[in-house]
């Protein structure tokens, strides 16, 4: 009976002079995250095209597309950037599964403690790794104006060269609605 | 071993006119609806005559377009055949009513019960027709129902009243005005004695008396209500109260996306995400006819394993420690142990515990580079620890004494209360989903499934560290069988299955998981049941905990491995 009680203690004894890791002292220490760890998200803003289907995905409705000014205005049309309330975020991944471009993705950073409640909602400007630089969204919204400018312009020829048909379609329908 | 259509015909000719529709999903499912009031008959012919001695659960459904309720019923086998059948009764939606299963299986109480208060349907015959989940503020508004617009209720004739009391709080209460009791046409509020009051009335004599054993309690693993009575130190009948952290999550998952579902199953018990990910995937993928390909299969076979490891050690160690294991703490190893493998499915998932990776028709991401070589090390070292565990414990005398034959429980009591999991094998029950229903890559996998003859406390914890083995055997196999290829079929952007119904079962580290899935064509589910392990092994504790002493409720309680957040939902 009591061999076996010490049998017990044999793990204790075992197990006491083993070097086991098993508290850290966070912050200073951190522990090492693999590489699939689902942390605060990072946003490419060169590559976002505001499509929202992330806000749109998220079961706990914590994304906002937000307006920003550093991205890619030839792609994303309205400048609107995903902003996520990491007070209600559940790390699900949904988002990041969604994006149609891969621009979402999830980091290594799971440090988010603040002060207030507003700490925790990060806009574009604090989720973003990669933006333009104002000069290159300057550059790039002139080309964007060029590049409207031009369709403006094809887009009126168009009109002109087919100007008989829409017109006569048009006049077709008014018919059809007066006869009914 | 007969096949479903041969149920079928058997049914048929057993019951001409009665079965109005039938369906033959594959060899191992069988849809049936059958007229509710031959609906005990045929339940009692297909357990007597056809071997379906395993009452699985009950689900209601809200067919509010065609003004019906429809209850079904999963009946299935312990060792006769893998069949499942599903019995669907239909009843009108003002006033459902169907008989009861309660005269034939025991364990179909609860899911009547449950079933009653979420749909208001009766049940002819019920021996104790009181809500289970709910408060009693809700009962009477029916939540469940597809036309429940929130609480404070307002769908039964907007009965509920607002009221200031004294001390300037408001309060809701779902109260009658006169006019509408005289008119008549509103039903009077639902009566039937408290909590309280049903516990009260079995105390008999002065040496009598209720002990509370939670909601909040050292033993229990979850909030919920066990009230013994006790003659001395004997128990004279226990009580049992769930519904404290009921979440409604089957209602949630109704007004959610398909893909937006999986992060609820998650929730409902964070120690079994991974499987309850796979059950509920799994029966959206049989209602969009896609299987996953091989190696997405291996690998949630790998993460399923490696969820069972690590429930089983948090599980055994937890217990251990409230048995008072003197001369040693398993829980302190026990967690160091689990940590290895938790960041073994952190590595493959990117979550510690609330994993969200099973997806339709495959897995969120593909194994990480180095992975094979980090997982044989754990489980070489999740093995050792194991072994040397079961040799700790052979050796325990004050483990022994407290364990050995307590509460026993014979392989027929076993089947009759409808335990699963663990517990069941424990009772010389050799029961196990991945055996009955060939789902994954486990056909092609070499496994045992561990049983037990004693019954007692003490096995049902061998059972588990037994599992671990075996998981770790599996988690082995796979790594060397894996094959190359995608983790995911291609599906199109949008889930949109075509209207139809699925049921699907997996073994939870507790024991049988299944999703009972109804869709209507929409984006959304139209119905979400979940058919808990826990919840069927919960309910036995009230019979098992009678005439036992006090101090052993712990011992039989624990040996349970408790998930209540998984019961409530």
């Amino acid at each position: 009976m009591v061999l076996n009680i010490l049998k017990g203690y044999k793990m204790t004894f075992k197990t006491a002079f083993k070097d086991v890791e098993v508290t850290r002292t966070f912050p200073e220490f951190m522990m090492e995250l693999p590489a699939n760890e689902r942390g605060i998200h990072e946003l490419d803003a060169t590559v976002c095209i505001g499509c929202g289907s992330c806000a749109r995905i998220c079961p706990n409705n914590c994304i906002e597309m937000v307006p920003f000014k550093y991205g890619n205005p030839l792609k994303n049309k309205k400048m609107v950037f995903p902003s996520i309330d990491f007070g209600r975020c559940m790390f699900c991944g949904l988002c990041v599964d969604e994006c149609p471009v891969s621009c979402l993705k999830m980091g290594k950073n799971v440090v988010m403690a603040g002060w207030l409640r507003d700490d925790l909602i990060l806009g574009p400007d604090k989720i973003s790794v990669k933006r333009h630089t104002p000069q290159e969204v300057a550059a790039l919204e002139e080309e964007a104006r060029r590049l409207a400018a031009e369709k403006k312009k094809a887009a009126a020829a168009k009109a002109k060269a087919g100007d008989k048909k829409p017109a006569g379609a048009k006049k077709k329908k008014e018919e059809a609605g007066g006869e009914s | 071993m007969p096949s479903a259509s041969d149920i079928l015909s058997a049914l048929q000719s057993a019951f001409p006119g009665s079965i109005q529709e039938s369906r033959v999903e594959s060899d191992s499912r069988l849809w049936v609806t059958v007229d509710q009031k031959k609906l005990l008959e045929i339940a009692k012919f297909l357990r007597d005559k056809q071997g379906f001695d395993h009452y699985s659960g009950s689900a209601g459904v809200d067919r509010m377009a065609d003004n019906l309720m429809e209850v079904v019923e999963i009946m299935a086998s312990y060792a006769n055949h893998n069949i499942v059948v599903m019995i669907k009764v239909k009843t009108p939606r003002d006033a459902p009513s169907v008989p009861s299963l309660v005269p034939l299986f025991w364990n179909a109480n609860w899911y009547e019960r449950e079933s009653w208060e979420m749909f208001g349907i009766n049940f002819e015959g019920h021996p104790e027709l009181y809500p289970l989940l709910l408060g009693d503020d809700l009962v009477g508004a029916w939540p469940w129902r597809k036309d429940f617009k929130g609480y404070p209720d307002t769908t039964t004739g907007k009965r509920t009243v607002e009221r200031v009391d004294a001390s300037g709080l408001t309060s809701y209460r779902i109260g009658l005005t006169d006019e509408q009791v005289d008119s008549g046409q509103i039903p009077q509020r639902i009566e039937y004695p408290t909590f309280r009051e049903r516990e009260e009335a079995h105390i008999e004599s002065e040496s009598e008396m209720i002990l509370h054993l939670g909601p909040q309690h050292a033993i229990v693993p979850g909030p919920f209500l066990l009230d013994v009575l006790v003659d001395g130190e004997r128990i004279k009948k226990a009580f049992l109260d769930v519904g404290y952290i009921h979440k409604g999550i089957e209602k949630i998952m109704e007004n959610r996306t398909y893909l937006q579902g999986i992060v609820y199953t998650d929730r409902m018990c964070y120690l079994a995400s991974i499987s309850n990910n796979e059950a509920y995937c799994g029966a959206v993928e049989r209602l969009l006819g896609v299987t996953p390909p091989e190696r997405a299969q291996y690998i949630r076979v790998i993460a399923a394993e490696l969820s069972r490891i690590q429930s089983h050690l948090l599980g055994t160690g937890e217990f251990l420690t409230l048995l008072g294991s003197a001369t040693y703490s398993p829980f302190q190893y026990m967690i160091i142990d689990r940590e290895d493998v938790i960041s073994l499915l952190e590595s493959i998932t990117g979550a510690r515990i609330t994993h969200t990776f099973v997806r339709f028709g495959g897995v969120r991401n593909d194994l990480p580079d180095g992975f094979a070589e980090q997982a044989r090390k754990v489980m070489k070292m999740v093995r050792e620890k194991t072994m040397e565990y079961k040799d700790l414990i052979a050796a325990d005398p004050i483990y022994r004494k407290r364990m050995d034959g307590i509460g026993v429980i014979s392989p027929q009591d076993a089947r009759d209360l409808g335990l699963c999991g663990p517990p069941l094998r424990a009772s010389d029950t050799p029961y196990d989903m991945r055996r009955e229903d060939p789902i994954l890559a486990y056909p092609d996998l070499d496994f045992k499934v561990i049983s037990r003859k004693e019954g007692d406390s003490a096995a049902r914890v061998d059972v588990r560290l037994d599992e671990i083995l075996e998981s770790v055997y599996i988690i082995e196999q796979c790594l060397d069988q894996i094959p190359e290829g995608p983790v995911q079929e291609k599906l199109p952007k949008k889930i949109k299955p075509e209207p139809g119904e699925a049921y699907y079962r997996t073994e939870d580290p507790r024991g049988e998981m299944g999703f009972y899935v109804v869709s209507d064509g929409s984006d959304k589910p139209y119905r979400v049941k979940v058919r808990g392990p826990f919840y069927a092994t919960f309910q036995t504790f009230t019979p098992l905990l009678e005439g036992v002493y006090l101090a052993d409720v712990v011992a039989i309680a624990g040996s349970m491995d408790a998930c209540t957040s998984e019961v409530d939902r």
